[in-house]
């Protein structure tokens, strides 16, 4: 062995240049307090190993990017944990350079001979406060998507050459494909080079001045072993918080970045909370001020602080800045969090951020992956997320959807407290719906016709009027046959067994002899009088389809139609559409329950 | 001081060698430096899409003097070389202030380009970023807003009677005037 070494070490000198370099002295022999290089060199060491594995994951575009995050954090083995671990030590790294500098300033080791070894260490500060900027951006999540978006905005206040480097930042006119790529490339291919570079150049440094001035009593001990045991000891300690943090906090996978639609919530990592609160304290035209002059100014301020370190008053003035610009910080940062804390409307939106990328993960899991363009898609193809949204915008202004099993998650704050116009659709065509349309308490409330004008319609006359006379079971048994038209995923099961099953079929037997009094005005399946809308198929998917396509269709409503615009617009006039087949269809299903993962409904892949 | 690379060239030769040995490593270094820095700084010469129209809804779908609604700019796109079948691609604001007389917003704040959103109980909107207010109409509530300017408006057409059609369009975000993003 030894002689291996020999003979590599004649010809290389490389063994014996890492023995020399074991055995340095250190100045002032070993000590606690020199252990902050080595914690870096482990962090940013970690951060390779870990970053290179998420990189043979990760695939830079719009349609993949989350995607490939998602895959790595549900179908790799242990794959959330590298992410989460990458995460949390680039953010101890963070806290770890900021001690470094800060004890370098209070304990006055960035002066002369020294000022490389500070200016290495403040530059590593902002090279990874940078890759926390560019990683961010890579999960292409809403919140690293928005974030990004406003940071790079900021671009724009730079007068004169703010849009051209909008552009070089953003790698076209538009924030997509070419923006992740050159994130990614500055993350792993220039400013982690850079970083490399500077923990070389401090050790180069540190090697030929020492990190303190040795004292004159104390010559220098060998780096070897009395000193590596503390770095080594305190790496443990540094791997010991980031495992700690990782295991415990997670770290999660917000919703897909949809362009369209700002969640509202995007905030700056902690390390940036306090330029962010800072910033308000400014008045829009001044918005220059805190986000490029004053912390250019304050950036500025720390490179110098080594030119005057050695002049009387020149190092307590640099310790009660670095104390002034980090407890400031602190504090902004503080009211920062405790105002999103307080922000009730803001919570909200965070809860139903967290909810649709839950949402969004069920969807893939369900369907065995995502379609190629990407996880966008199963949003915009489920009922259960796009219902609500289509249902407020075009239906809540004169429909409600409140309090029903169906339409539960719309509850009030779709009606917006007002009294609605039109019938509440919660439930539609349910058993329970229909026996509320077929009470005579009901029928001309504002859950039913009350505020239509079929207030005073034959419906509303048959229900208070005839209906009390109708035999009870027999009314049970129409009302059973008619609400089995919808095959409502929710009563699908029950529909098929007794006693239920024998009701329906009574119903139908009834109706389709024209021995029901809804034949009177209703056609069933062919039979009957086409007075009010047709309860072949009342409440299925096509029914509700056609019905919201066109109240007014003679099958439907006719000429009685009550205010309820045609939504697929006039065969004739394509321009009069409101919405399109599968937003039809959207509200369709939604109205009616059939969504991914609500009971009844088919297995996915047979739907 | 032990590097001597700086001491005056020994002779005429000496001083030949140095100045091709720069020229040379110069060129070399420098074409391919370059020829990235041509690739890299191509976003540079790209304009933006200019600003297009698109039918947005019919007037059907607003009652006058009704809330404003948002409503998604559907929309083809191209990213890098991916083109996009019709998708959304942005958001307005549309309000119908008389009979054929609407008031069309964007929805991205001047301010910092977040999503603006319609606040029912204010009546007015907010963005949520950095907390802006506006009214109904999209001006600044608030004297010391952090927007620099009012939400930015949006031009608007009626075509064969009821197809409400909008001029799309981008602005630069954080100064005071509107500038179109290009």
């Amino acid at each position: 062995m030894n002689s291996v070494l020999e003979w590599i070490d004649q010809r290389t000198g490389i063994p014996s240049a890492a023995c020399d370099w074991l055995r340095r002295p250190v100045a002032g022999g070993p000590a606690w307090r020199l252990v902050w290089p080595s914690t870096l060199v482990f962090t940013l060491l970690t951060q390779a190993v870990t970053g290179t594995v998420l990189w043979m994951y990760y695939s830079p575009s719009p349609q993949t990017a989350w995607e490939s995050v998602y895959y790595l954090q549900r179908h790799v083995q242990g794959g959330w944990w590298l992410r989460a671990i990458h995460h949390y030590s680039a953010q101890v790294a963070l806290v770890l350079v900021g001690i470094y500098l800060v004890q370098m300033i209070v304990r006055g080791t960035y002066r002369a001979p020294r000022e490389f070894l500070y200016w290495a260490v403040l530059l590593m500060g902002l090279v990874t406060l940078g890759l926390n900027l560019t990683g961010d951006l890579l999960p292409w999540d809403q919140n690293s998507y928005w974030a990004t978006h406003v940071r790079t905005g900021f671009l724009d206040l730079l007068p004169g050459i703010g849009g051209t480097l909008w552009k070089l930042a953003a790698g076209g006119t538009e924030f997509g494909q070419l923006t992740l790529t050159r994130f990614l490339t500055l993350h792993v291919g220039v400013l982690t080079p850079v970083l490399l570079i500077l923990v070389l150049v401090h050790a180069w440094v540190a090697r030929r001045h020492g990190l303190e001035d040795a004292a004159a009593d104390r010559p220098g001990e060998s780096y070897w072993p009395g000193q590596a045991v503390r770095d080594m000891a305190a790496c443990a300690l540094v791997l010991g918080a980031v495992l700690l943090l990782a295991t415990c906090c997670g770290l999660d996978l917000g919703a897909p970045a949809n362009p369209a639609e700002d969640p509202g919530t995007a905030r700056p990592e902690w390390s940036f909370r306090g330029l962010f609160q800072f910033r308000e304290l400014f008045p829009s035209s001044l918005e220059i001020l805190p986000i490029f002059v004053l912390s250019g100014l304050t950036v500025l301020v720390f490179f110098l602080m080594p030119l005057w370190g050695r002049r009387p008053g020149g190092r307590w003035f640099n310790a009660a800045f670095t104390v002034v610009v980090l407890g400031g910080l602190a504090l902004l940062s503080w009211q920062s969090y405790r105002r999103d804390a307080q922000d009730g409307q803001y919570q909200q939106k965070r809860i139903a951020g967290r909810e649709l990328a839950q949402r969004v993960q069920e969807l893939a899991e369900a369907g065995g992956g995502i379609p190629p363009a990407g996880a966008l898609v199963l949003v915009a193809d489920d009922p259960k997320t796009q219902g609500p949204r289509l249902f407020e915008q075009f239906c809540a202004s004169c429909h409600g959807a409140g309090s029903g099993e169906q339409g539960a998650e719309a509850a009030s704050s779709l009606a917006g407290g007002q009294e609605t116009t039109a019938p509440n659709l919660a439930g539609f065509a349910s058993r329970e719906w229909l026996a509320g349309i077929l009470d005579p308490q009901q029928v001309a409330g504002p859950k039913y016709f009350g505020n239509t004008k079929f207030k005073k319609g034959p419906m509303v006359q048959f229900v208070q009027e005839d209906a009390p006379s109708v035999d009870k079971a027999e009314l049970e048994s129409l009302r059973y046959a008619i609400s089995a038209e919808a095959d409502l995923p929710a009563q699908r099961t029950d529909d098929g067994v007794a006693p239920a099953a024998r009701k329906i079929a009574a119903g139908r037997a009834r109706l389709a002899a024209r021995k029901a009094p809804c034949t009177d005005c209703h056609t069933f399946h062919g039979k009957g009088t086409a007075q009010g809308p047709d309860l072949t198929g009342y409440g299925s998917r096509q029914w509700l389809v056609e019905f919201i396509g066109n109240p007014a269709h003679k099958r439907f409503y006719g000429k009685l139609n009550d205010r309820m615009a045609v939504y697929a617009g006039s065969p004739t006039d394509p321009g009069s559409r409101i919405l399109s087949n599968r937003e039809i269809g959207l509200l369709a299903d939604w109205l009616r329950g059939d969504w991914h993962d609500q009971p009844g409904h088919p297995a996915p892949g047979n739907d | 001081m032990t590097c001597s690379c700086h001491q005056a060239p020994d002779g005429r030769r000496g001083f030949l060698a140095q100045a091709a040995a720069w020229i040379l490593g110069l060129f070399a270094y420098g074409v391919p430096l370059l020829a990235g820095l041509a690739a890299f700084l191509n976003p540079w010469r790209q304009r933006g899409e200019a600003a297009f129209s698109v039918r947005v809804t019919t007037l059907a779908a607003l009652p006058v003097g009704g809330p404003p609604q948002r409503f998604p700019i559907i929309a083809e796109r191209t990213d890098a070389w991916t083109r996009f079948p019709a998708e959304a691609v942005g958001a307005v604001f549309l309000r119908r202030v008389g009979e054929k007389d609407l008031a069309v917003l964007s929805s991205i704040c001047p301010h910092a380009g977040c999503g603006v959103s319609y606040d029912a109980r204010t009546n007015g909107f907010f963005c949520p970023c950095h907390s802006a207010h506006f009214d109904i109409q999209g001006k600044r509530t608030d004297a010391k807003s952090i927007s620099p300017r009012d939400m930015d408006m949006l031009g608007y057409n009626l075509r064969n009677g009821s197809e409400v059609w909008v001029r799309f369009e981008k602005f630069q975000t954080g100064t005071p005037w509107k500038v179109a993003k290009s």
